[in-house]
């Protein structure tokens, strides 16, 4: 599997780390009850098909991106 | 029994090379050119080994990768190599050759009564036996079918054979080089595609290294050539395609000993097809083979049958089999399945005095261990002696790596097999592989295959088309399938590695395992190294015909990698020894391999453990160490700390978020030890940042946490808080650092740096100074992390050595001693500091004893979840001292937990996380959680190790065991 | 004075058929990082991208990340919104070279080395036995390999290794 880095182009997957579900907005620091944060924290969609989630080029440039692939295939998708 | 004569001509043997090896322990010659099956069939080894389940004699049925029973072991001692397919693997002198699943030989085997036992083995007997009421049976049979199963064994010596993985890059990569992949790899070659051809054969071909045709070979030998100098084409041969991945990523096993992993912009399919054997009585007597195995053993291993050859099939493709025997002067009858082959090879078959009878099959195979003669079947149930039988039921595309990603075959009516369904994107087919069996077929679908290629890379088309053998053009492939011959017997097989039978499958029809994955997992079909590449279409057709289905409607099993058998050696590469995984040293590691320490693995890191100095045992030096550090100055290695360069405007207010304690006044010069949780209010990792200027911090982490930090530092500043202007950098590889530790910790500082003002007002407890030193920058801190008067020295790497060593000479006068990880992290736990084994990702501040640490006056990281009900729950397991009551005894990291009354059962209320002896209070101390914690502070509880059948006495205190008040510290 | 020490030392020397591996001690590498605008401010023109370094008289610049640059060459001080991590001993300097160059890479690294593909002025930031590195080809066949100072033996060891087949 090739991963897409924004910065150093397609690499293959070994240089990453999965970084989780990218679709959810991260509440603002200082604000969210025990609710709101429970619901960023635990609960997913897990979708087979389209989904953006974060990827870190850690044997690499180090950096955070989003990246949309299809789960079910691994091909790369415009978000 | 001879079976096979050589031909005094033809073939691509060097007869002038003979090849001088050993069978058995036997001597037998080859030649160069030979594969290890023809050459024993030259030596009239017919029966090359016994079956998996019955231990019926066995003998070649392929002359390729798909054979099922010429399987061998290759070499002696370390250098054994199991399970080498005889029939792709080339003679070499002084090759070791051992046939497998056979003793004492294959002729006579004392294991073929399981023969007799036959109704055992049927199908699903593993799932009665061992899975059923009847359980209790294995322990009875293991030992039995251990021995007497197993394909090969693999040894447990190491070897002197060097394992590689590599990577490599292409615009096309062309799987096969038949006359499609040749086709394909020249077109793409000469548009100026940087190509690889992988062939799993020595020789580039395909089907064509089994032609009698000169035109062929002309044209081969041409396109052979030409690729040759191509400086953009590859060849890489004895080289099989082992799975293809996402993305088109291709791993080939090269040789036995080479993985390369290919990333290819496009493929090309051109794996050709494996012909498929006909399902009748005895079909697995040796002799009796694939029609198009006695091709290729004539024509380029120049071996002939004797005198007489019987051809049976159900297409056209057998002729050509039959026309090129009759020409070597081989008698040959053809047992023709189908009522009206086509007239024009009839006449032709006529021409050359061969027999042939439509409308007939094979009734059985007669001989008492090889096949000595057939019974024919329908109107002419003669019988007629012969040295080998041919048998083609057609051919089955080899759609395996097609289906890799997850993309099924469809079943294809024009050749009753099934082809390619979609192709991933990238990825072209060409010839055999998509049911065009023809020679110039497949030259025009690998031309055409290439163009697709080119124009998907965007390279311009090559002007120089390549050219066609000249051949005239056959007609269509026909064929009609008839899955059985005769329906009655136990005898007939379809799977021959792994012994299914005709009956197998009926069983499992009858018994519901309908689907084809449970027809193969109950009649283990298609389960052997094989992969089922002769049997997976017959049974599947079968079972399509048992229950009255479309070949389509039924399926196939999934395609899985890798393809064809390949060695674990390869898969692991030069990651075994020393480079099984990467080792990782601190700066100061030179110094403590001079200077007598042992070493203990610590994640990647390999750790000073104890010094000699103080003893040559862990357990006695440890506290000899501890006692330096107590009583006088000890100095140790904590260079394998995280450290993290944190600059910019905002840094104050990050850190005051990520954690749970103030950060935003922490004044230049000061340490602070902090607390980060995740976001779901577990502790992720504590440790020290010092203020080293306005907008410069000096972050600390634990060792084995200092990765996840860096990358959780650098996921909230990327993804979310990119209105923050901070930047980070890890400082862990380019800064050492020293603990001094110990009463006499300040006068050894004092000595190594007279121009410094050591004193408690200049650098007070928690204080951080910066100063140049002997030509670098070296940082002084004043933590403690053994509870003593004690500071940490860092510098960057460079100079570490040579700083350590100055501190040691200045101090020898006090006699200072370097002290090891056992003791550094024994030191603690009388301190009552966490570490690793408490910060587990399991536990709370709470649960740790540091609740109060949280700020009440501001957010931080964390601090939301961390209010969940479960988390505040009053009875968690939570940190507690704990101390030997049985002085006689010992504890045990890891024992478990229980109150007095409890019945030692189960996971108890909590577990001993760290042990050490206490110099100072010379017993047994250790740290653990318990249920409810602290509040049962005095109590006496068992901790009980039940591998070791022990349980000892312990009490409950606070796991601050020295100096509670601090008064060391700040000394 | 303190003595600078490198984990290899000029003892590091592996030689076989076509390639040699030395440790190429002795530089000074600085990151940089902070807002482009005040960083091109200071130094003058910086890389766009990421995989060439631009290379002048005495500095060679390697663009890491959208912010963060490498300089190798000479030193480098902070100046306002510039933010300056000196790393010199925190990277070890393999220099690899000779015809078999691009074959032992092949081996270590999952990146095309392909003369066409990765030519003298280009780096790469990638990963050898796990560990990141540095790889930076400083000529037809010559490369600089920077390796994490910790994993740098380690790193060593198994270019050594991928060599010797």
């Amino acid at each position: 599997m090739r991963i897409p880095c924004p910065y150093c182009g397609d690499r293959d997957h070994s240089e990453f780390r999965y970084g989780g579900d990218a679709t959810k907005l991260r509440p603002k620091h200082g604000t969210g009850d025990l609710d709101t944060w429970h619901d960023y924290y635990f609960t997913f969609e897990n979708p087979k098909g389209p989904h953006t989630e974060y990827w870190q080029h850690v044997l690499g440039c180090r950096q955070w991106f989003k990246l949309t692939r299809n789960t079910a295939t691994n091909a790369k998708v415009e978000p | 029994m001879t079976a096979f004569r050589r031909t005094p001509s033809g073939g691509r043997i060097d007869r002038s090379i003979p090849i001088a090896f050993h069978y058995n322990g036997k001597s037998a010659t080859g030649f160069e050119g030979d594969s290890i099956a023809s050459a024993l069939l030259a030596n009239n080894h017919t029966i090359i080994g016994r079956s998996f389940k019955y231990h019926r004699p066995r003998g070649f049925l392929s002359a390729g990768l798909e054979e099922p029973n010429g399987l061998f072991t290759l070499g002696e001692g370390a250098e054994t190599i199991p399970n080498t397919i005889g029939t792709t693997t080339m003679l070499k002198p002084g090759m070791k050759v051992k046939s497998q699943n056979a003793w004492p030989s294959p002729t006579f085997d004392v294991m073929a009564i399981n023969s007799l036992a036959s109704p055992l083995f049927t199908a699903g007997f593993y799932y009665k036996t061992f899975m059923g009421p009847t359980k209790g049976a294995w322990m009875f049979f293991e030992p039995f079918i251990r021995r007497a199963a197993g394909l090969g064994k693999a040894t447990p010596d190491k070897g002197h054979e060097r394992y590689d993985t590599r990577n490599a890059f292409c615009d096309v990569l062309v799987i096969g080089s038949g006359p499609a992949g040749l086709a394909a790899a020249l077109n793409a070659g000469r548009a100026g595609a940087r190509v690889i051809l992988a062939e799993q054969d020595c020789e580039l071909g395909g089907n064509l290294l089994s032609t009698q045709l000169e035109s062929e070979e002309n044209w081969r030998r041409t396109v052979n050539d030409e690729l040759l100098s191509l400086r953009n084409v590859r060849i890489l041969t004895n080289s099989t395609v082992q799975g293809l991945y996402d993305h088109n990523q291709a791993v080939i096993s090269v040789g036995l000993n080479i993985l390369e992993v290919v990333q290819a912009k496009t493929i090309i399919h051109a794996a050709g097809a494996f012909e498929r054997p006909l399902v009748f009585q005895n079909n697995d007597k040796p002799g009796v083979m694939l029609a198009s195995a006695l091709r290729t053993y004539l024509n380029r291993f120049a071996l002939a049958p004797k005198r007489r050859a019987v051809i049976v099939t159900n297409n056209d493709s057998a002729y050509t089999v039959a026309f090129d025997l009759a020409k070597a002067d081989v008698a040959v009858t053809i047992a023709e399945i189908r009522a009206q082959p086509s007239g024009e090879m009839l006449s032709s078959a006529a021409q050359l005095g061969i027999a042939v009878f439509p409308n007939s099959g094979i009734a059985d195979v007669l001989g008492d261990k090889h096949l000595q003669a057939v019974k024919l079947s329908g109107r002419h149930a003669v019988i007629i002696e012969c040295d080998v039988l041919g048998m083609s039921g057609g051919w089955n595309p080899a759609v395996h790596l097609t289906s890799h990603g997850g993309i099924k075959p469809v079943y294809d009516e024009r050749i009753a097999s099934f082809i390619p369904g979609l192709f991933a994107e990238g990825q072209f087919g060409a010839g055999a592989m998509l049911g065009n069996f023809g020679i110039l077929e497949a030259v025009r679908d690998g031309n055409s295959a290439a163009e697709q290629a080119i124009a998907k890379l965007g390279l311009k088309p090559t002007t120089r088309k390549g050219e066609e053998p000249s051949v005239s053009e056959e007609r269509p492939y026909a064929i009609e399938p008839k899955w059985v011959l005769n329906a009655t017997d136990k005898k007939a097989f379809i799977d021959f590695q792994n012994d299914v039978t005709l009956s197998d499958v009926k069983q499992a029809h009858q018994e519901g395992y309908l689907s084809v994955e449970h027809l193969k997992r109950y009649t283990t079909m298609g389960m052997g190294t094989d992969q089922g590449k002769t049997s997976n279409m017959n049974a599947l057709a079968i079972m399509a015909g048992l229950r009255g289905m479309a070949i389509q409607d039924t399926g196939t099993t999934t395609f899985r990698p890798p393809f064809a058998p390949l060695s674990i050696g390869a898969i692991a590469g030069r990651s075994v020894g020393k480079h099984f995984r990467p080792t990782r040293r601190s700066p100061l590691h030179a110094w403590h391999e001079n200077n007598g320490a042992t070493f203990i693995e610590a994640g990647f890191w390999q750790r000073a453990w104890y010094y000699n100095w103080a003893g040559s045992t862990p357990e006695s030096a440890y506290i000899k160490e501890m006692q330096v550090v107590r009583s006088n100055v000890g100095i140790a290695d904590v260079s394998t700390l995280g450290k993290i360069d944190v600059q910019g405007p905002d840094a104050a207010e990050f850190l005051n978020r990520v954690y749970v304690n103030g950060f935003a006044k922490l004044p230049i010069g000061k340490a602070r030890y902090g607390v980060m949780l995740n976001d779901d209010g577990i502790v992720l990792d504590d440790g020290t940042t010092s203020r080293i200027s306005e907008a410069k911090y000096y972050m600390t982490t634990t060792t084995a946490q200092a990765g996840e930090v860096m990358s959780w530092l650098e996921y909230l500043l990327q993804c979310h808080w990119t209105d923050l202007d901070v930047h980070v950098a890890s400082l862990t590889d380019e800064w050492g650092g020293m603990a001094v530790s110990g009463p006499n910790s300040r006068e050894a500082l004092a000595l190594a740096f007279p121009d410094e003002d050591m004193s408690n007002e200049a650098l007070p407890y928690m204080g951080v100074k910066d100063i140049t030193f002997g030509g670098s920058t070296v940082r002084l801190l004043r933590l403690s992390f053994s509870g003593e008067l004690a500071y940490e020295v860092h510098c960057p790497a460079n100079y570490t050595i040579s700083l350590w060593e100055h501190i040691m000479r200045a101090a020898a006068s006090l006699d200072i001693k370097p002290y090891g990880l056992e003791a550094l992290a024994s030191l603690r736990i009388e301190k009552g500091h966490v570490a690793g084994l408490e910060l587990d990702h399991r536990n709370t501040l709470d649960d740790l004893g540091l609740g109060k640490m949280a700020s009440t006056q501001k957010d931080y990281i964390g601090r939301a979840l961390r209010q969940r009900e479960n988390l505040q729950a009053p009875d968690r397991w939570s940190l507690v001292g704990l101390e030997l009551m049985e002085p006689d005894k010992k504890i045990r990291g890891g024992a478990i937990l229980f109150a007095a009354n409890d019945e030692i059962k189960g996971h108890g209320r909590g577990y001993i996380t760290s042990v050490t002896w206490s110099v100072e209070l010379n017993k047994f101390i250790a740290l653990g959680l318990y249920k409810g914690g602290l509040k049962h502070e005095g109590e006496v509880i068992i901790a009980a190790f039940p591998i070791r059948n022990e349980q000892v006495r312990l009490k409950i205190l606070s796991p601050h065991f020295i100096d509670k008040e601090g008064a060391r510290l700040n000394a | 004075m303190l003595d600078a020490l490198s984990p290899l030392g000029a003892d590091a020397r592996f030689e076989r058929e076509g390639v040699t591996l030395t440790e190429a001690p002795h530089f000074i590498l600085t990151q940089v990082a902070g807002d482009e605008k005040m960083m091109k401010k200071a130094f003058g023109k910086l890389p766009a991208k990421v995989g060439a370094a631009l290379a002048n008289d005495n500095r060679n610049i390697f663009r890491i990340g959208p912010k963060q640059f490498w300089f190798v060459g000479d030193t480098i001080e902070a100046s306002e919104g510039v933010y300056v991590t000196p790393l010199s001993s925190g990277r070890t300097r393999i220099a690899l070279v000779g015809v078999r160059a691009r074959e032992v890479l092949a081996s270590c690294a999952t990146i095309d080395f392909g003369t066409s593909q990765f030519k003298p002025g280009h780096f790469v930031m990638t990963g050898i036995h796990h560990t990141p590195v540095t790889i930076h080809c400083v000529g037809d066949n010559r490369f600089h390999i920077y390796a994490l100072r910790t994993f740098a033996l380690n790193v060593w060891e198994w270019l050594c290794d991928a060599a010797e087949g």
